[in-house]
């Protein structure tokens, strides 16, 4: 009964009595497939669930004993050997229950980990189209509830319901051969709770995911209103938006409450159902005993028998609820599981030596949705240590190009070279090891600026990481932080600016000394002054190697070799800036709207 | 704590009826194994089995009243505990909406938010639970206690064993396992910024090839997760089966000491049989109620830090008077965020005329965003005075002052709705005309006629059905619809091309002569065709004049414009 004395908090909205889980989609495959997940834990498994059954024991046995007990206490008998037995009975009793939870802990969370470590694998592995679908935070809560729930529920209730069909068959058994009237009697009681339970979870169904629709809409309207509150005291929205909130808030206090009514009278109403039951067994089997038909001690054991009878069967359904929700997470991990990776290199694929940083696209066609491509037959040469800059409208395929290029995505048709060997057929290590990559937002790590700088790569000298630094223009700043090189950058990046986050990308793309590289829009979101010494450290980095800019300022970019202008998917414009000005087309009138010499 | 009671207290008869019913039904309960006693103590021994139907009679009937109550108490406790759940919503959210943008930052939208949702509905579970199960496992227990003792006083010892027993397994329970319970939150919550980092970085994690690297980390912070759960689980593990074998033994006891009992008496002895079972029972809910009440105390007091939050603003009992023209004057004004050492303006100095269009440019972190934030009250000035035609703004009525703005963010916020609703923000009653006009203006026509349902577009949660650019034409355009006389326009037109850029500021130039007009850009192609620019650097205003009055005299505006126009071109 104080099976769980502190729970860790449920989730939130976690489902209460009576409210319907979510169904499984295929119960039997999802448990097959999650029972193959457990191998090397399998053995902790059985042992946890043969202690289960021996749990029940206690429950079975125990009221028959205090039943003879009694029995002798009335006749005026010493009951030594009766009590002393049920001592025995319930410190064994104890003993496995405690066996039982402890082992549980250990094997639960092994089995948690496990998973959540084959998910991880699976996860690291998906191509990014994957990531770039999927929601984030959705994925995230995989990662961390889902596992938790799946394990702890299908392990717990797994457990429960073994504990709770050897009870009911045993507690069954010895009521049957002590008294198959009053069993009868029990069994009513059974029947009538079930009864109730069915009636009450086929109103409150409904009713829950009502207030669930509800309770959303409000969440969502507080989430909107709260975090847009600066629009909505500007333009005094105020009154507008209480009453808006009110109007939700009422709607859920009333279906809330029908749902809690209804609900809550499975409780007391299995309750009143117990009581009905005792009194009508105290009464039946007193007439008995008075009629000397049944032995006094049977009053006793059969009280405390039809508590316990009927305790599991209103249980089972929520644990069934429960593990139903369960297996339906488990059928969102395992299809993440199921999700094509990306391709595995070709067995015979050489090893990339030596790249020079040729870069050849022919007839390049591709669509993230294939129907609406968003490159259309691009055909292009760029001999190794061109400085390219790829401009045009947001939507015209920039960033395509550089997705390609580094095969976090595949192209539909046509092909890309690099030193005259198709990518394709290139390991994806040595390929993405040839990329220095510099992207849009500056995405750094919570850990030094150090680790930052070195990252994907190990046992760097610190000499290597503040010689990129220098070059990236960093060092300076870096320095003159608290703990220089050893600062810790914390979420949001407090301590250094959006301009020297984006220095910090730079020279981790130095580190890389890659003979390709890649800076995509690394100066659209600081200001002119910050953006001057990004560039410089870009001139000097650029030198000598194959680069790749996407820029939304065209200043940026006026001393590239080759101008790729796009639109659309196609590339309209090519040459120099000089060449581009003297076309005088889309290129030239870009740079005249930006420069202000319309 | 205090919060709690003082929600009760406003539903009090409401609260106390549901505990009347909640104490009937628990008696009802309590009476049951006593009638027993009697039905084998006087009926099966006198051997009259019509006494023992009369007491069956009686049991059916105190079963009756304790169904009575438990349908009541289920009744009340839903309805009351819904209603004080409503009100505390009600007037938590009627409270955020006073609060003043400094107040915001310091808790923290996310943080108000989950305030309103999550922390209102475990005092909810909790005053709910109190009608419940938490009052009702106290007076289980007691009672059976109480019970016990009357009937067989010479049972103290052991139900003072079982007492104390009890309490000392409960504490030491709590006390090893809150810290390891509080230490597994923690690095649940370490978890989730990992796999968060993971996916948000996704593209450099591949692009660097660090896949391992992600995975070691992420196996080590899962490790630690794990085996904290393990030592936190492994502590109810101890505890909670020697609960149970401590009231177990006491039953035991209980026989054992029952042996030589007078047989008359074996139906008190089956009695406290039952009752014991009873008190395992209560004991089993106990620390689920502490557990539970830590929690409602926990979130109480995160509502009671809104609750008490002042405003930091203070409205003018009798404001000015005043019809808003469109002059606005700075005088010596100087600002710092709350809890910031340094000063974000300082000594601004300068009055704008009606009707102007002033550019506003300097590098990130100047202080341009908190200059114009200034106007429309959104902070208040530390130092200095900000007038519009003639009035501090701080006696004016905050309502009639921003009424006359609009603002348009850098960050374009819409709310769910349809796009004509969000339009209709600006202003209720904007005819169909003015509201065309305003979306002519920002250029959100073409984009809005081409939508398969027009205006009535149901836009989703934020606007996320539509791109950055159509979000910050409509937002300029329900800036519009509001026909301000001051017009603040925050970097709002960063993701339109050059092109539809040039086409709304042109537009505003021709159609909204008469407004004065605060424009923010990086751009300097942007500002400069403003009736006069403000230059600022670190706070500090460094420049303010036309175009050509700058690229004179002010440095930091020539290096600004040298690196974005280069040495290519001079003049327009």
């Amino acid at each position: 009964m104080a099976d769980k004395m502190i729970a860790p908090p449920p989730a939130m909205g976690g489902r209460r009595r009576g409210q319907p889980g979510v169904r499984p989609k295929n119960m039997k495959e999802t448990l097959k497939r999650l029972l193959q997940l457990t191998r090397g834990n399998r053995q902790g498994l059985g042992w946890i669930l043969l202690l289960s059954a021996l749990a029940s024991a206690s429950a079975i046995l125990s009221p028959f004993l205090i039943g003879q007990t009694v029995n002798v206490i009335y006749a005026g008998h010493s009951a030594a050997f009766f009590i002393t037995l049920l001592a025995g009975f319930y410190i064994s009793d104890w003993l496995v229950r405690f066996l039982q939870q402890f082992f549980m802990a250990s094997i639960g969370q092994r089995l948690i980990l496990h998973i959540r470590m084959t998910l991880f694998r699976a996860m690291k592995k998906l191509p990014l189209a994957y990531f770039d679908r999927k929601q984030h935070g959705e994925l995230m809560s995989r990662l961390t509830n889902d596992i938790d729930n799946i394990s702890v529920t299908i392990s717990d209730s797994l457990a429960q319901l073994m504990t709770y069909s050897f009870t009911i068959v045993g507690i069954f058994s010895i009521m049957v051969y002590l008294n198959p009237l009053l069993t009868c009697v029990a069994l009513l009681a059974v029947a009538l709770v079930f009864l109730l339970t069915r009636t009450v979870t086929r109103h409150t169904g409904k009713l829950f995911s009502e207030q669930q629709a509800i309770l959303g809409r409000l969440n969502g309207q507080v989430e909107e209103s709260v975090s847009g509150l600066s629009m909505v005291k500007a333009f005094c929205q105020e009154t507008h938006m209480i009453a808006e909130f009110e109007s939700y808030n009422e709607q859920l206090r009333k279906v809330s409450t029908k749902a809690l009514i209804w609900s809550g009278y499975l409780m007391p109403l299995t309750n009143v159902i117990n009581n009905i039951s005792y009194v009508t067994i105290a009464t039946i089997s007193g007439i008995m005993a008075a009629k000397g038909m049944i032995e006094v001690g049977m009053i006793t054991s059969f009280l405390l028998y039809s508590r316990q009878f009927a305790r599991p069967f209103v249980d089972i359904a929520n644990i069934y609820n429960n593990f139903q929700t369960a297996v339906a997470g488990a059928e969102r991990v395992l299809e993440i599981l199921d999700e094509q990776p990306e391709p595995p290199d070709a067995p015979d694929a050489l090893p990339l030596l030596k790249p020079r940083g040729d870069i050849r696209l022919t007839h390049v066609t591709f669509g993230y949705n294939p129907k609406k491509p968003v490159l259309k037959d691009i055909s292009l040469e760029i001999p190794a240590g061109t400085q390219v800059a790829i401009v045009g409208p947001t939507g015209s395929g920039k960033t395509t190009i550089i997705n390609l290029l580094t095969r976090f995505y595949d192209v539909n048709s046509g092909s890309i070279y690099l030193d005259g060997r198709d990518i394709r057929s290139c390991p994806m290590q040595d390929l993405r090891r040839i990329f220095g990559v510099v992207l849009q937002d500056s995405s750094l790590f919570e850990i030094s600026v150090r680790d930052n700088i070195s990252y994907g790569h190990k046992n760097v000298s610190f000499e290597k990481i503040q010689a990129a630094a220098v070059t990236a223009g960093a060092d300076s700043f870096i320095t003159r932080l608290p703990q220089g090189y050893d600062t810790i950058l914390t979420q949001g990046g407090t301590a250094l600016s959006q301009g020297e986050r984006q220095l910090l990308t730079i020279a981790r793309a130095v580190l890389t000394d890659a003979p390709i590289l890649i800076l995509d829009e690394a100066t659209s979101s600081v200001d002119t002054l910050t953006e001057q010494k990004i560039q410089k450290a870009m001139r000097t980095i650029t030198k000598g190697r194959t680069s790749f800019i996407i820029a939304h300022r065209l200043s940026t970019i006026r001393d590239s070799d080759l101008i790729l202008f796009l639109q659309d998917g196609e590339i309209v414009e090519q040459g120099t800036h000089e060449q581009l000005m003297a076309l005088n087309g889309r290129y030239a009138m870009m740079y005249r709207t930006q420069t202000g010499m319309v | 704590m205090k919060l709690i009671l003082k929600l009760i207290q406003s539903h009090i008869v409401l609260f106390l009826t549901g505990v009347f019913f909640l104490l009937l039904e628990t008696i009802a309960d309590l009476l049951q194994p006593t009638y027993m006693s009697y039905i084998v103590d006087k009926g099966v021994q006198g051997k009259d089995v019509h006494l023992i139907l009369r007491y069956g009679a009686a049991m059916l009937g105190i079963a009756a009243v304790g169904a009575i109550g438990a349908v009541m108490r289920n009744l009340f406790a839903s309805y009351t505990s819904q209603t004080i759940s409503r009100d505390l919503r009600s007037t938590l959210y009627r409270k955020v909406q006073t609060l003043s943008f400094e107040n915001i930052d310091r808790l923290q939208p996310a943080s108000i938010i989950t305030r309103i949702t999550n922390d209102v509905t475990q005092i909810q579970n909790f005053i709910n639970g109190c009608m419940r199960i938490m009052l009702r496992a106290p007076i289980l227990g007691i009672g059976s206690v109480i019970l016990i003792l009357a009937r067989t006083p010479e049972q103290a010892p052991l139900m003072l064993f079982v007492l104390i027993a009890s309490t000392l397994l409960i504490t030491a329970n709590m006390k090893l396992g809150y810290p390891r319970f509080g230490l597994l939150q923690k690095q649940l919550d370490r978890l989730n910024t990992v796999s968060r980092e993971f996916l948000s970085s996704i593209r450099v994690v591949k692009a660097f090839h660090a896949e391992q690297q992600e995975e070691e980390k992420f196996r080590s912070i899962a490790e630690d997760y794990a085996s904290t759960g393990v030592a936190a689980t492994r502590i109810a593990a101890i505890f909670s089966p020697l609960l149970n074998l401590t009231v177990n033994l006491s039953i035991v006891i209980l026989l054992w000491r029952s042996q030589t009992q007078n047989a008359s008496e074996i139906g008190r002895l089956m009695a406290s049989v039952n009752y014991m079972t009873q008190i395992l029972f209560a004991l089993g809910m106990v620390s689920n109620i502490l557990n539970s009440a830590v929690r409602a105390v926990t979130s109480a007091g995160r509502v009671q830090e809104i609750l008490e939050e002042e405003p930091v603003q203070t409205v003018p009992e009798q404001p000015q008077a005043v019809l808003v023209q469109g002059a606005i004057c700075f005088q010596e004004v100087s600002f710092r965020y709350a809890r910031t050492s340094r000063d974000a303006l300082s000594g601004l100095r300068f009055s704008i005329h009606p009707g102007e269009t002033i550019g506003i440019i300097g590098p990130t972190g100047s202080g341009k965003s908190s200059l114009v934030n200034l106007v429309p009250r959104f902070y208040d000035a530390t130092k200095g005075h900000i007038l519009i035609d003639g009035v501090d703004i701080t006696q004016m009525d905050p309502e009639i002052l921003r009424q006359a703005i609009a603002v348009v963010p850098q960050k374009p916020l819409l709310f769910s709705g349809t796009i004509a609703e969000n339009l209709r923000w600006g202003d209720e009653n904007a005819s169909a005309e003015q509201i065309h006009t305003a979306v002519r203006i920002s250029c959100a026509d073409e984009f809005i006629n081409k939508l398969p349902e027009g205006y009535e577009t149901q836009l989703g949660q934020g606007g996320v059905n539509l791109s950055g650019g159509q979000k910050q034409r409509l937002s300029l355009a329900r800036a519009l619809v509001r026909h301000p006389r001051i017009l603040i326009l925050d970097d709002c037109t960063s993701a339109l091309d050059a092109a539809t850029e040039a086409t709304v500021l042109n537009g505003l130039r021709e159609e909204a002569a008469d407004i004065t007009v605060l424009l923010i850009s990086q751009r300097i192609s942007t500002v400069m065709k403003a009736d006069r620019i403000l230059c600022l650097e670190d706070g500090h205003m460094c420049g303010f004049g036309t175009h050509e009055e700058l690229l004179l005299h002010c440095s930091a505006y020539q290096a600004i414009y040298t690196s974005q126009i280069g040495g290519e071109s001079h003049g327009r």
